[in-house]
């Protein structure tokens, strides 16, 4: 093969090029952890609210309510901090991957719409306008900016699908035959399921919310307009999460001194996640009239079949790091674990997210199954659930990124490898407090986004007294994260503004694989990518048309309410 | 990512681990299928607590002009069963929050529930009750009061200011009967 002459060897980015990619991803991912401390340091004063602690008076007039604060932490961690950390990943990896040049053109368009989306619904969330949650159900109104903002960002957060396929196909032409590498496969398949997700919300905004808080509709449908939602709402976990896997299957084990078990296994599981978690949105909506009986229950099987690609996930990524604890040593059942590298922060940040989402995931099936979701629909055991998931996956597997990525954009030592790994502790055993606490009050009846510290203290105690051990720690489990999170951006700003150092400039650590993809017939199988995608679409329509039916039929006009 | 450098260590674990990920996704599918199987087991035999649809309404004010949602809101329908006609609002739970809905204990109740504005969460604290309340559908559930005592309607679905309020109370009277 003349490689040498080949097209995909001649587009092989310059080291000035490269540079211009990781100038690209640096701001990316500043963006996000920017609008995630922000909110954090509100998720600190929502913990304290259930531990029975007020301490929005503190904050007139920079926030006005709980709900205020509620609303910019959900915001701006969940879609703000996520959406920048993960397109910027997702174009780069590959690039560095298939050692091409993405369409910077693109890339730089996809961060300067992303950030005028972000300042639009900023300033919607900032001025108490809009004070409508991360959920904004209808038929609250909110303000046309942050709606108008809202779509932005969801409509520039499809685009690094096309600087993906594009570089995919780039790379195809230049080696005919050959199956997509790895994280290539992955971020495509990351991206397009998003694609399909993203049509739910996206029409919600575009046919409903945007013209309705714009005064050309008068009315809502509140019903339609929570189903659109949720029809996004559900796959957005794993558009949250994948990315996080990308790094545990695809880095970690060459991180931790190992392999990748199977790469077919792999392909295997983010298949399922594509075709498994875009249908199954309703199974938010159990407990809402308006929805058959019959269709909640193919709902509840399809949600369950979720499990199997997670399981998978489990089985192949324990099975990666327990060779690379043998590797290192580890003997007996259990002697690998304590053989991983636990000093390494960005390492110990991986596996502890880890251990946080066994819990996770167990929760979800419970979520997942109808009757035993009636006991804890809409309780504080919801968002216990999506910390140890969404918390963890994402955010802490995004922290323990950051502390090789950042040295790798920038050139500069990571500030200080101690605190560092203390922060990361910190994080776990908070979230873990925290997720452990809101699981028990959330099975005692306590509910989620309840501003309950400004009640009445004797109403208050009468309400929740009971689970009063819980519910403070909650508030001892968020102190304790904010803490970690306080260490992690000295971490964070000391590495960015830190001294350079030459050996800072460390590669991507894209592992090896046991079994490769050659001769799989799952890997060509899965290769299809085009046939997935429309086969995902025709299921979720299949899901989706007896659903939106009798809602499309017996139209509900809600006029709007501002109520805060 | 290519796979390279096997040496006789890589060889054996790949060896154990082939067995493994075969009996794994064996039990990964068993799991779900038998979760499956217990899911459409419980759609067959409902017991009550699922969210039902009652009616649809065009326009949302419709439900508090209906006959059904005046006066208490409170029907005997039974020797022990009763139909409560549950409107909520922002904030409060009518009946339920005004003046408590007293029952005696071993009432089977069906509530219809629906919302004169937003949307709200119709919680019953200690038991399975819980259905979404959106205006213009109402919806219904049942539940049997099998135990004495006070209990707390509590709104979970966030509904503006004064959500954390949105109170209300069912109290059953009498001892269990056997």
């Amino acid at each position: 093969m003349s490689a040498v002459l080949s097209p995909a060897a001649r587009s092989v980015p310059t080291t000035r090029e490269i540079a211009g990619e990781k100038k690209m991803l640096l701001a990316f991912w500043v963006t996000g952890f920017l609008a995630l401390m922000v909110g954090i340091a509100i998720g600190v004063l929502q913990s304290s609210n259930y531990a029975g602690v007020d301490l929005y008076p503190y904050l007139q007039p920079f926030l006005k309510s709980y709900y205020q604060g509620l609303t910019m932490h959900g915001v701006l961690n969940a879609y703000v901090f996520t959406f920048f950390t993960i397109s910027g990943w997702l174009m780069y990896l590959p690039a560095r991957e298939l050692k091409l040049r993405p369409n910077m053109g693109l890339a730089w368009f996809t961060y300067a719409l992303m950030l005028v989306g972000t300042l639009m619904a900023a300033y919607a969330m900032f001025d108490n306008s809009s004070s409508v949650l991360y959920t904004f159900y209808p038929p609250l109104k909110g303000s046309a900016w942050f709606y108008l903002g809202i779509t932005v960002v969801v409509v520039a957060s499809i685009i690094p699908l096309f600087v993906v396929l594009e570089m995919r196909a780039r790379w195809k032409k230049a080696n005919p035959g050959k199956l997509t590498p790895l994280v290539t496969y992955m971020s495509a398949t990351i991206l397009l399921m998003w694609l399909l997700a993203a049509l739910g919300a996206g029409s919600e905004a575009v046919f409903l919310l945007d013209p309705w808080s714009l005064g050309m509709t008068h009315t809502i449908n509140p019903l339609l307009a929570r189903t659109l939602f949720w029809w996004t709402g559900h796959p957005i976990v794993y558009y949250w999460l994948m990315p996080g896997y990308v790094s545990i299957y695809a880095l970690l084990p060459r991180q931790a001194g190992g392999k990748l078990v199977s790469d077919p296994l792999t392909r295997l599981a983010f298949l399922l996640l594509l075709v498994f978690s875009v249908p199954v949105g309703t199974h938010h909506q159990y407990m809402d009239p308006g929805i058959s009986p019959m269709i909640k229950g193919v709902v509840t099987a399809l949600t369950l079949s979720v499990a199997i690609p997670s399981l998978i996930t489990a089985f192949t990524v324990a099975l990666s790091l327990e060779y690379a604890g043998r590797r290192r040593g580890g003997k007996g059942l259990m002697g690998w674990w304590f053989a991983l590298p636990w000093k390494d922060p960005s390492v110990a940040a991986q596996v502890l997210a880890l251990v946080t989402f066994i819990f996770g995931g167990a929760g979800g099936i419970v979520n997942a199954s109808w009757q035993l979701d009636n006991v804890v629909h809409n309780t504080l055991w919801i968002p216990a659930h999506f910390h140890l998931t969404v918390g963890t996956m994402t955010t802490l597997v995004f922290m323990g990124v950051s502390f090789w990525l950042l040295p790798h954009l920038t050139g500069r030592r990571l500030y200080s490898a101690k605190l560092a790994l203390a922060s990361v502790w910190l994080w776990f055993v908070g979230l873990m407090v925290w997720g452990f606490a809101g699981h028990w009050a959330g099975m005692d009846g306590v509910p989620r986004r309840a501003w309950v510290s400004g009640l009445p203290h004797d109403q208050y105690m009468q309400l929740y007294g009971g689970v009063h051990p819980a519910l403070i720690m909650v508030g001892i489990g968020g102190a304790i994260a904010a803490l970690g999170a306080v260490g992690y951006y000295v971490v964070f700003f000391g590495t960015l503004f830190g001294r350079k150092d030459a050996k800072a400039m460390v590669e991507i650590p894209f592992t090896e694989v046991i079994a490769g993809p050659e001769g799989s017939t799952m890997s060509r199988i899965a290769e299809h990518l085009g046939f997935w995608t429309v086969a995902t679409l025709v299921i979720t329509l299949a899901v989706y048309i007896p659903v939106l039916w009798p809602m499309i039929t017996h139209p509900i006009h809600a006029p709007g309410f501002v109520l805060w | 990512m290519a796979t390279t450098t096997h040496d006789e260590f890589e060889d054996k674990f790949h060896h154990v681990a082939l067995r493994h990920e075969r009996s794994w996704v064996f039990i990964a599918v068993a799991m779900t299928a038998v979760l499956f199987i217990v899911a459409v087991y419980l759609v067959v035999h409902d017991y009550g607590l699922v969210a039902k649809t009652t009616r649809f309404y065009a326009n949302p004010d419709t439900p508090a002009t209906l006959a059904d949602f005046q006066g208490t809101g409170i029907k005997q329908t039974g020797p022990s069963s009763y139909n409560v006609y549950e409107m909520g609002r922002a904030w409060s739970w009518t009946p339920g929050t005004g003046t408590p809905i007293t029952l005696p204990v071993g009432s089977h109740v069906t509530f219809y529930v629906t919302s004169g504005d937003v949307l709200h969460g119709f919680e019953v604290q200690g038991t399975s009750i819980n259905l979404t309340a959106i205006p213009g559908v109402v919806g219904h559930v049942s539940y049997t009061f099998d135990k004495p005592g006070t209990y707390y309607i509590i709104c979970n679905e966030y509904c503006g200011a004064g959500h954390q309020a949105m109170i209300g109370k069912i109290v059953i009277t009498g001892a269990k009967q056997s």
